[in-house]
Parts: C-alpha cells; sequence; structure tokens
C-alpha cells in the first residue's frame, strides 16, 4: 500500500492505480475529457495535468501510476494555467453552436470553460474549419466533427468494450477526424453508449435527439427491465409540466424521454444495451390501460366464495416477472403459495448469456427474485392452464407485464387466451389494453416498469431498487398496493409501503435475511446465495 | 412657500395648504372665473382645432420603440424562421407560456427548427426576457398589442401567426435589445471573417460574453 500526498493530505492507496483513480475515490476532482474508469487510457486531452514534486513537467494523471512518498498538488497556478491552455486548444475550432447542440446543459467543455478557461476566442469565427456535422454513424448515433475535440473515447469503447472497432481516427494532425469505414456502420448490440461517453456534442443520439433540453429533465436512478441482467440506469424524464397548460401538450404523469447508463462495476460497468436503452419505448407501443372494470374488494368477494365451496387451491394467481420482489411476495401470502410465475422457460434461461458482454435471452428482469420467493407451485402458464381445464383452479389472479425487449411468443398468448376461456373467474391486472385482455372476467389495471417503487433480483442474486420515475396513468395501481388491499380484507394487516414490505420479506426469505432498502441503496446488495429448487 | 428642512435629504418646499384654501375662498367672482376657463377651452378646441382627444383606434399615441408588445418571429432573407429552436425563450420564461417542438433541418449547418412554436398570449407577463435570452434575435417584440380573439383557442399563436401578421408593419418593431449583434452579424458565422467579439462587447449585450464581463469586472476591482 503505497503512500502519496495529494494537495498536502495523505491518502493509502492500492498499487497500479494511477493519480486520477486516487483522487476519483477520495473526491478530489481533476477535469478530463479521455479518462473513463471503463475504457482505458489515452492521455489525448491533457486536460488532467497534475504537478508531481521531483518532476520537471507536468504529469498527466491518468497515465501516472503512483508511487510511494508521492507528492501531487492539483490547484497550483502551474496547472491552471495548463489546463486553461489546453482548453483554448481544444476549443479553437469549435464551432460555438451549443443553441442548436443537444449536448448543451451536460457538455463537458461548457462545464470546463466555466470553471477553468473563460478566455474570448482569438479565433474569427468565420474562419474556424468547417467539417461534417450530423452524419449517421448508424441507426443510434449521429456524428458532429466540429464538436469532436479526439478524445478518442468512442474509438476506444469499440476497440476495448465491444471489440467491434466501427469508429476509427481518420488522418493525421490537424487533419485527424473521427469516422467509420463506408460499409461498416456502428450498428452493434452496444452502439448507443458512445452517445454516453462523448463528453461533448459530437456524438448524438438519433432517439433522443431534438426531444427536449437536458435541463428540463429530471433523473431517477433505476434499474433496466429489458433482461434478467438487472443493468443500473437513470431514467430521465419530464420534470415539470411542459408549455404552461397549453391544452394537449402538458406532461401531467411525466413522460419518458431516455435512459443512460449508470455506473455499476458489479453488473454493468456503464454501459447498457441499445435494447434496454430504447426498452422504454416498449411502454408506448400500445395505448395504456388507464381504468379497469372492478375494484379489488369485489375481486375479494368472488376469491373467498370460490375458496369456501373448492378450498383453497382453486384459487391461483400467476404472477409476472417484471412484477417487483414485494407484489410476488404478498401474492404468494394472499393465494396462500399457489403461486407461479412462468410463461415459458425463464428459470432455464435466466442465467444464459446471449452474448459476452450484458445481454442475457431472458428477458425479465426479476426472475431469480420469483425463483427465491419460491413461485414454483405449478408448472407455469402451461400448468395453471391444465388446472383450469380439469377444474382443479377455478379463480386466478394473472399479472401480466409485457416484455421490454422483443415480442413475448405467440404461443404465451394463445395459452393466456385458452387459461382465461377454461377459468371460471379470472381477473387481468396488466399495463396495456391488450385484446385478449376483453375475454378476462375483469381486468384492472397496473403499473408499469419505471412507474413504481421496488426491488430485483438478477440473474447473479444481486438486490436492486427499481425507483418510480413517472406516475401511471389514469386509475392504474401497483401491484404491490392491490396485493395488500386483498390481505387486509382477508384479515392480514399489511403495509403498503415498499421499504416495509420489504422488510417483511427479508425476515421470511432467508436469501434475502439481512437486507433492507438502505442496505441495498443505490447499487444493490448480493443476496446470499440459495440453492434454487424448480419444480417442473 | 419658504423651504425647510424637514428631515429631508434635500431641501423640499412645503406648501401651506390651508393659506392657500383661505385665498381661494368661493366666491361669486371666483366663480366667473371658471366658467371663463371653460369657455376659453372650448373656443380653443373649437377653431383653433387644439384638442387633447385621441380617436382611437384610428388614432394612437406614439408608442416607444421599446414597446413591449406581441411577439415577432424573424425570418432569414430567404423567408425561413431563424429560430433554431433552442429553447432558451421557453427557459427563461417566467409565465413558462412557450412550447417548442424541434426538428431536424434538411440543412445540416442550420440543423434545428422548429415544427411547433406556440405562445399562449393568456399566460404571457410581456416581460421581454424570451427576446433579452434569444441568442439569434429570432424573437422579438413589435408594437402592437390588439389581441382580442372570438375563442380561448385562438389566443395561441403558432408559428404563422407570429411570422407575420397584418398591422406590425404600420407600427414597426417594438423591444429588440440585440439589434446591434444581429446587425453586427455576430449570429451568422458565415459572415463572420474578422474576430468581432472582443470589440463588440465593451458596449453590446452582456448576455453573449458574460464570462468576459466577470473577468472584466474582476481586474477592475483589483
Amino acid at each position: 500500500m503505497p503512500k502519496l500526498t495529494i494537495n498536502g493530505q495523505t491518502y493509502d492507496a492500492e498499487k497500479g492505480k494511477t493519480i486520477i483513480q486516487v483522487a476519483d475515490e477520495v473526491g478530489i476532482e481533476i477535469p478530463r475529457y479521455c479518462y473513463h474508469p471503463d475504457i482505458g487510457v489515452e492521455g489525448s486531452c491533457r486536460m488532467c495535468l497534475v504537478e508531481v514534486k521531483g518532476s520537471p513537467k507536468l504529469m498527466p494523471s491518468c497515465a501516472t501510476p503512483i508511487a510511494e512518498g508521492m507528492e501531487v498538488r492539483t490547484t497550483t497556478e502551474r496547472v491552471h494555467e495548463a489546463v486553461r491552455y489546453a482548453m483554448e486548444f481544444l476549443l479553437l475550432h469549435h464551432p460555438i453552436d451549443c443553441p442548436v447542440c443537444d449536448q448543451s446543459g451536460e457538455c463537458w467543455l461548457q462545464d470546463y470553460y466555466m470553471a477553468h478557461a473563460g478566455h474570448d476566442s482569438r479565433y474569427p469565427l468565420g474562419q474556424k474549419t468547417r467539417r461534417l456535422k450530423a452524419f449517421s454513424l448508424g441507426p443510434l448515433v449521429k456524428l458532429d466533427q466540429e464538436r469532436c475535440i479526439l478524445c478518442t473515447r468512442c474509438v476506444r469503447f469499440t476497440r476495448n468494450v465491444t471489440k467491434t472497432n466501427e469508429i476509427q481516427v481518420f488522418s493525421r494532425g490537424h487533419y485527424s477526424e473521427i469516422g467509420i469505414f463506408e460499409d461498416r456502420p456502428l450498428d452493434n448490440a452496444y452502439s448507443g453508449n458512445v452517445v454516453d461517453v462523448c463528453p461533448v456534442g459530437a456524438l448524438t443520439s438519433a432517439d433522443f435527439r431534438f426531444k427536449v433540453r437536458v435541463w428540463f429533465l429530471k433523473g431517477t436512478p433505476s434499474v433496466c427491465g429489458g433482461c434478467s441482467t438487472g443493468c443500473n440506469n437513470r431514467i430521465d424524464h419530464s420534470a415539470r409540466p411542459e408549455g404552461g397548460g397549453i391544452p394537449g401538450y402538458s406532461a401531467g404523469d411525466g413522460k419518458i424521454y431516455r435512459t443512460v447508463g449508470r455506473r455499476n462495476v458489479e453488473v454493468n460497468k456503464s454501459w447498457l444495451c441499445d435494447e434496454g436503452r430504447l426498452s422504454f419505448h416498449a411502454l408506448e407501443r400500445w395505448p395504456r390501460l388507464r381504468a379497469g372494470n372492478t375494484s379489488v374488494p369485489a375481486v375479494h368477494e368472488r376469491f373467498e366464495a370460490i375458496r369456501k365451496e373448492y378450498g383453497d387451491f382453486a384459487v391461483a394467481g400467476l404472477a409476472s416477472a417484471t412484477n417487483t420482489n414485494e407484489a410476488m411476495f404478498l401474492m404468494k401470502k394472499y393465494f396462500k403459495g399457489n403461486v407461479d410465475f412462468r410463461l415459458g422457460k425463464e428459470e432455464q434461461l435466466y442465467q444464459e448469456r446471449q452474448d459476452d458482454l450484458l445481454r442475457r435471452f431472458d428477458k425479465h428482469p426479476n426472475t431469480r427474485g420469483a425463483l427465491d420467493l419460491g413461485l414454483t407451485a405449478f408448472n407455469g402458464l402451461r400448468g395453471l392452464r391444465e388446472r383450469a381445464e380439469k377444474q382443479q383452479v377455478r379463480g386466478a389472479w394473472i399479472s401480466f407485464h409485457p416484455q421490454l425487449v422483443g415480442d413475448d411468443a405467440p404461443e404465451i398468448i394463445d395459452e393466456l387466451r385458452r387459461l382465461l376461456a377454461a377459468l371460471e373467474f379470472s381477473v387481468v391486472s396488466t399495463t396495456h389494453d391488450f385484446e385478449w385482455v376483453a375475454r378476462a372476467s375483469a381486468v384492472l389495471p397496473m403499473a408499469a416498469w419505471s412507474e413504481e417503487v421496488g426491488t430485483y433480483t438478477n440473474y447473479a442474486g444481486r438486490v436492486q431498487i427499481t425507483n418510480r420515475a413517472v406516475m401511471p396513468p389514469g386509475e392504474a395501481h401497483h401491484l404491490h398496493h392491490m396485493m395488500a388491499e386483498l390481505l387486509f380484507l382477508s384479515g392480514v394487516p399489511t403495509p403498503h409501503e415498499p421499504a416495509a414490505i420489504f422488510e417483511a420479506l427479508s425476515r421470511e426469505v432467508p436469501a434475502y435475511d439481512g437486507l433492507d432498502y438502505d442496505a441495498i441503496g443505490l447499487l444493490g446488495a448480493a443476496a446470499l446465495p440459495q440453492p434454487v429448487e424448480v419444480t417442473r | 412657500m419658504i423651504p425647510v428642512k424637514g428631515g429631508y435629504a434635500v431641501d423640499v418646499p412645503i406648501i401651506n395648504v390651508s393659506e392657500r384654501a383661505r385665498r381661494e375662498h368661493a366666491s361669486v367672482w371666483s366663480t366667473f372665473k371658471a366658467f371663463a376657463v371653460t369657455l376659453r377651452h372650448l373656443f380653443k378646441s373649437l377653431f383653433k382645432g387644439d384638442t387633447p382627444t385621441i380617436y382611437y383606434p384610428e388614432e394612437t399615441r406614439p408608442y416607444s420603440e421599446r414597446f413591449r408588445g406581441t411577439h415577432i418571429l424573424t425570418v432569414r432573407d430567404d423567408g425561413s424562421l431563424k429560430c433554431v429552436a433552442c429553447y432558451m425563450c421557453a427557459t427563461i420564461c417566467p409565465a413558462e407560456c412557450i412550447y417548442i417542438e424541434a426538428g431536424e433541418h434538411p440543412n445540416p449547418e442550420i440543423e434545428k427548427f422548429p415544427e411547433r412554436f406556440d405562445i399562449d398570449m393568456m399566460r404571457c407577463i410581456y416581460c421581454g426576457f424570451c427576446v433579452d435570452a434569444c441568442p439569434e434575435e429570432a424573437i422579438i417584440m413589435s408594437r402592437e398589442h390588439h389581441q382580442s380573439v372570438y375563442t380561448r383557442g385562438e389566443t395561441i399563436y403558432g408559428i404563422e401567426k407570429l411570422m407575420a401578421r397584418p398591422g406590425i408593419d404600420a407600427k414597426g418593431p417594438g423591444y429588440r435589445p440585440n439589434r446591434a449583434l444581429a446587425e453586427a452579424k455576430i449570429f451568422n458565422k458565415k459572415d463572420q471573417s474578422v474576430c468581432v467579439f472582443p470589440s463588440v462587447v465593451d458596449e453590446r449585450h452582456p448576455a453573449v460574453l458574460y464570462e468576459s464581463m466577470i473577468r472584466r469586472r474582476g481586474s477592475e476591482q483589483s
């Protein structure tokens, strides 16, 4: 453990780290463009220069490993001057089109100009180098070469992370520019990340481009609901009604504009796959279900009547692996364990990798959570349908959340149709107004992903909190609220708050022993490894 | 009237109201004096045409050049909107009455333009902040303020209504603080072959080179 001094304060640091890594850990801010913790060191932007005692020149802190007794200063006049000159060179040919640039508001050039530079341009605007603007690199990414500062973060992302090498630096010296080969567009499954890593407005997202200015957005840390990997993301959504109440244009319930990767070294580093990044659009694919045709007490009365006549096991629940642990826990309690969640072969797929970076074949975020809770009473949807046809099950609550990535298999929808036809009394709580839902005896609108608070357990058993970014539409309710009300009606007082429900859950489920929302926090916490037994 | 120092910073004449009232004590003579004043004005307006009445709306008072009336969206030489949909006006607007939807312009040099630009005139408080904030002088204000309509929906002005309306030419533009910058062609980078920023900033609009101002102020103080 070498000891080093930064700005007069001595720190113990792990051997092999660089100065900028140590500074990040202890909260000392060093400006940087090209350095990104997850894509390696380049040392091209010259912004992170620091003064090291004994070295005649300033050292780039991103590429300088720490050594015993090193004395680093980040705030001297020499460092400030070097950063100011670096900024002036980086901005020399900058087109200053902040009004049209999508990055403005979260642009590192703007931030560091205000913090470290503040110079007037010495170069006439009309004589600045003109380059390619608004050029499509691929389906999701647009390039503006005038704004590029050649930090090569995007080049290194495609080289080191996706290993596809689509983006390259072409030409040399003043003529160097970022580009792609003519026949190889940037269309890998992780292309959207280059927009996240670009510190300036050179790479912008074709999906998000010009939709809204970023300072109108509010970020909510959440977890992607696209597959069982459970990547950490930030949902950027409208923070206030727009247009001053101009009829038809006010975003009352809130609207999601984009999701960006949130750094979690244990799960997804800083990345998101393109499918997951755009998965929030899935919520707009069908019309939302805004009102139901029954109430929770009425449903409870029917279930009680069936239970009295045919016994407890005539009533069953079918959860969805997109429901939160809290909702499924209460569902299991209300249906006395007679609950399953499987629509297809989720329990076989949820750990299977789709590629060697993030994606997994199971497109549900909480399969592991359902398995941990032991929601395997019968053989999934097929088992429930068979039981219903044999009249063993007469009433069922079906909670259906569509896959955010890809389509639900048509066989699943067929099975659901047959199940609804076979049941005497069926309640469907779902998010959208699907055509098959009309066959159910009763329909209740349910809050979708990004509209409720709860925990998901990812493929590796990491419990993570998914947060509410927008309000559920119309009369839609959280599933855990509806379940808590059902339990209350059957004489079991139950908390409505997700944190309180999770507290009860962690007491009863051994895998989650000792966990609570504070311990899970923003980055999640690993559940205790438990052997998961699956009956099929 | 004797100037009295009554605790004020400057000398203030103090009028003794009760004494003046005694002097102007009502009598038959002062009644005729009043009739004379009335008749004098009657004959003045009848024969000399010296009347203060303005026959509104056919006549109006001259409005100030800085009058903050209905907004105008200005256009380029080719007739297209100058606005680049940067949302600066919508951001600064304290009444939140501006609604913009941006679109991708076919010309990559312009890149962005407003597909919708709505101002809710019922909400607008005519503060002129949108004009101050505009980096392209795309929105200015006119001297027109006739906004009576038959339905509420018409009070939301869209692009067509904001671009050209009858009556604007007659009265001329109103509040337009960035005019000097627009005429110096600071906004058009193609026309700019010399570095005009440092010379302009001395007397021009502060928002453009905020940072330079701060540094200048700092150096003056030190």
